[in-house]
């Protein structure tokens, strides 16, 4: 402890005299912290440059992009939401850059100026001490069975929980969102508020758990269950950017080749997220083996809209 | 107050740059970005486009109006918590007086959004007190009278130590005149007590108001689950949600800075109405009553308050620390200490998130209390042009949540033509808890100024005392036990900050609050809260060798 308190008193010294390393490159990063971590700290090894790394959600991370736009810090973003790199990409941010490693990622997962870190898929997470049967649809969770008994992300605060309904509403299952209200499902905070009161007991399931999130629970012995729905889910990939106000180029890209190494792969797939590159064996299902929902594709144009249909049907 | 003015101009001047620098230049930039939107980006373009919009949204007046119930609620539930008990401890021989006190600190040592998981791990349905009694109170929980308690059990110290460190200097001289003239003990303290506590009140009142209309975790737990939105949770949602909004935050956070403001007003006003100098000379203290038959009773009064605000988070907390797994429940082969193997281990860098934490803390605090001081001279002994604007400074942070505090200084001191910025280093860390606590120190020690009469340093000063003499002799004495307190509470609740730190940490630093923060985002509940637990313990124990040497310099003076 002492030592600790030490090197905090001598981070404090050092920090004024503005030895903040600026000739590592930065990293904003989505959660999760660990991966982001381990990433960092086998990249340091491999090629010796340094990684800071700052981890928070995707609405931090972009807080905080936007209120430093003035002077601008970060050389590589990782965002949890997709439609945060289309976004960027349009105003036109980002620096071009295929990675050589990116071969085999699909081109569903990759752009000139993005590629995915990895792919969570949205699914059901179910307590199975709940008394409860176990959901195999959507639908299921509208049952009596389940009334009041079930959680989901706020599509308003969540991105990939906003994909979902995008999804659900193109692929024409609207009268959906009014059943699970009328059963008293709860639309409360981020992915991870919603899970916390299902390994309780308080509720029996998410609808549209992040299934990584989930998977990493069960791996942990908590009592939870993730269900793919028969009726289709849709993914949420993560896309990695390099920005182009960086001055590290060189070095942000090498950072983008590892994450899409054989050895940074790994890293993702430990996680239980799927692997960008279809190469990479991953610990879980695969988008090959998982039913899609159709892609929706001007769902960010109605994104208000959407989510006005989705609040009316909570009466809110 | 309308005293003699001996203050000197130069303290005044330095102060006043003091202040433009850590409070009101953050501010500006807030102002700035609610007026212009594109500001982030270096340009005036498009002013004012936002302003019609957001003020005309049904939004913004539901969370205003919510806003204002919320912390006037909490006002109230506080204070009829904390002014019965600081009543009886301050007026009574009180059977381990001190230990009340220790114990009553540790509400404000849980980090709220701690103890609201805590309540709400144990009073949702299959939580801890489902497990173990059969019934669960998940709809007084998530309610609005369930917030307000959640809230109160958390504030409630501040007024508890405000108004028995004030009666206890009100002491029972003056109720006893009262008493001597046929006023019942009830009259008396009714009548002649609490209203001489009014300013101390009022401003520890304030306090609550204001921290109660700023805490993000609680409302945004708890209301979320019934859709009762606050004006922080407004700036939250507009700085989390995709598309970014930073001109509405800020927005928002005028609106709540506007709140703050009125009541400052109101509390100045109640404050400065009457004079209630009663410290005017060297008194011997009054000794403390006996409690007689009550004496029972009133230990189980405080046996309860101290169970439910303190006993009851800590145990829901440790028991999720000792807890293998959460739908494991409290069973006894789920107990483990893999998660206080974790935190203690150090593999993930909770013990320098500690270190980090403390060392800020210590920094803030010693920052904030000289500064308090200083603001609190200036205002109630210096010249009286400006004092106004001082004050209202000082108080300005208390209006504004911590994350709007944050964007005001990564605007400012990320500008790229500063030479040298404090910012990605950690004494940005120092100015965001400075700047978002300094009301603390400036209130307490407000108020310890305005129960010392003037004359008192002007019989000093005629008495050949030089003005450093007369500062070190007379008051700094008087307001030490104040600033102190102040400072203890600086340091506990910097310890712990959570909301600013997530966004100004300088990249790769950790802090107690957003390393808890990340355990719960990642799914390691139970890692979390034994770093909570351990963080608790931390706080409670630092401040308390302090408390011991503040106990010691009060006998001396």
């Amino acid at each position: 402890m002492k030592q600790t308190l030490r090197t905090g008193l001598l981070a404090l010294s050092l920090g004024i005299s503005g030895a903040a390393a600026h000739a590592d490159i930065t990293v904003y990063t989505a959660g999760p912290a660990g991966l982001a971590k381990a990433l960092a700290a086998d990249f340091t090894k491999e090629s010796g440059i340094k990684v800071n790394l700052f981890q928070a959600t995707t609405g931090k991370v972009m807080a905080r992009l936007k209120a430093e736009q003035a002077n601008p810090q970060a050389d590589i973003v990782i965002s949890a939401s997709w439609a945060t790199a289309t976004s960027f990409a349009d105003q036109g941010l980002l620096l071009p850059y295929t990675s050589p490693n990116a071969a085999t990622v699909p081109d569903f997962l990759k752009s000139e100026s993005y590629v995915a870190e990895g792919v969570a898929a949205l699914a059901i997470a179910w307590n199975p001490k709940s008394g409860t049967n176990k959901p195999t649809d959507w639908a299921d969770l509208a049952k009596p069975e389940y009334k009041s008994l079930v959680t989901m992300p706020d599509p308003a605060q969540s991105g990939s929980a906003f994909e979902l309904v995008a999804g659900l509403d193109a692929a024409g299952h609207d009268d959906l969102f009014p059943a699970l209200a009328a059963n008293g499902m709860l639309v409360a905070g981020a992915n991870k508020a919603a899970l916390t009161p299902v390994l309780q007991g308080a509720k029996a399931a998410v609808f549209g758990a992040v299934d990584y999130i989930a998977m990493g629970a069960k791996a942990k012995g908590e009592s939870i269950d993730v269900a793919f729905p028969t009726s289709g889910t849709v993914v949420a990939p993560r896309p990695m950017m390099i920005l182009k106000s960086t001055k590290h180029a060189d070095d942000a890209k090498k950072f983008i080749d590892f994450v899409l190494s054989d050895k940074g792969q790994k890293e993702v797939a430990k996680v239980y997220l799927m692997p960008a590159r279809t190469d990479v064996e991953a610990l879980r299902p695969t988008i090959t083996e998982l039913k899609l929902l159709p892609q929706s594709g001007d769902a960010y144009a109605k994104r208000g809209e959407i989510l006005d249909n989705f609040s009316k049907s909570f009466g809110h | 107050m309308a005293g003699e003015r001996t203050g000197s101009p130069l303290l005044s001047g330095m102060t006043a740059v003091a202040l433009v620098v850590v409070v009101a230049l953050p501010f500006t930039f807030i102002m700035l970005q609610a007026i212009f939107p594109e500001i982030g980006a270096g340009s005036f373009a498009r002013p004012f486009s936002h302003l019609g919009a957001v003020l005309k949204s049904e939004d913004f007046g539901i969370e205003t109006r919510n806003t204002l119930f919320l912390g006037t609620g909490v006002v109230l539930a506080s204070s009829v918590i904390a002014v019965p008990l600081a009543g009886l401890r301050a007026l009574y021989r009180l059977p381990g007086a001190l230990l009340w006190d220790v114990v009553f600190l540790v509400p404000f040592m849980i980090p709220p959004y701690i103890a609201t998981l805590g309540w709400i791990l144990t009073l949702q349905p299959a939580g801890y007190l489902q497990q173990l009694t059969g019934v669960n109170l998940a709809e007084f929980l998530f309610s609005f009278p369930g917030i307000v308690f959640v809230m109160a059990m958390h504030s409630f110290p501040v007024v508890y130590f405000a108004a028995s460190r004030s009666f206890a200097t009100i002491g029972a001289r003056f109720a006893d005149v009262s008493r001597v003239f046929g006023a019942g003990p009830g009259r008396a303290f009714w009548r002649i007590t609490l209203p001489l506590a009014t300013p101390a009140l009022a401003a520890s009142l304030l306090l609550v108001f204001a921290m109660s209309i700023e805490e993000y975790g609680t409302p945004a737990v708890l209301g979320a689950r019934f859709g009762f939105d606050v004006l922080v949770t407004g700036i939250d949602g507009s700085l989390s949600d995709w598309p970014i909004d930073l001109p509405k935050a800020a927005l928002l956070s005028l609106a709540l800075i506007v709140l703050s403001l009125l009541a400052f007003a109101l509390q100045r006003r109640i404050a400065t109405a009457r004079d209630f100098d009663v410290v005017g000379g060297k008194s011997p203290r009054a000794p403390a009553r006996s409690l007689g038959v009550w004496q029972a009773p009133v230990l189980a009064l405080f046996g309860l308050v101290a169970f439910v605000s303190t006993g009851l988070p800590l145990l829901a907390i440790l028991a999720t620390a000792l807890s293998r797994t959460i739908s494991g429940g409290l069973a006894l082969d789920n107990i483990g200490l893999l998660h206080f193997e974790a935190i203690l281990s150090d593999t993930t860098g909770a013990m320098q998130a500690m270190a980090n934490s403390f060392s800020l803390g210590l920094i803030a605090a010693l920052v904030a209390g000289v500064f308090g001081i200083a603001v609190a001279y200036v205002t109630t002994r210096g010249p009286g042009r400006g004092q106004r604007v001082i004050d209202a400074l000082a108080m300005l942070p208390n209006a504004a949540p911590g994350v709007v505090v944050a964007l005001g200084l990564i605007l400012l001191w990320n500008q790229p033509s500063l030479p040298i910025t404090p910012y990605n280093t950690m004494w940005i860390l120092v100015l965001a808890y400075v700047c978002i606590l300094l009301p603390q120190p400036v209130r307490y020690t407000v108020a310890a100024f305005q129960q010392i009469n003037p004359s008192l340093e002007a019989a000093a000063r005629i008495s050949g005392a030089s003005p450093m003499r007369t500062a070190l002799r007379i008051w700094v004495p008087l307001i030490a036990p104040s600033v102190l307190a102040a400072m203890l509470l600086v340091f506990t609740v910097a310890a712990r900050e959570l909301v600013a730190s997530l966004l100004v940490a300088p990249v790769g630093t950790d802090t107690i609050g957003t390393y808890i923060w990340r355990q719960f985002d990642q799914g390691s509940v139970g890692d979390g809260m034994a770093m909570a637990f351990l963080a608790i313990i931390a706080t409670t124990l630092i401040p308390l060798g302090l408390l011991g040497s503040l106990r010691r310099f009060e006998r001396k003076a």
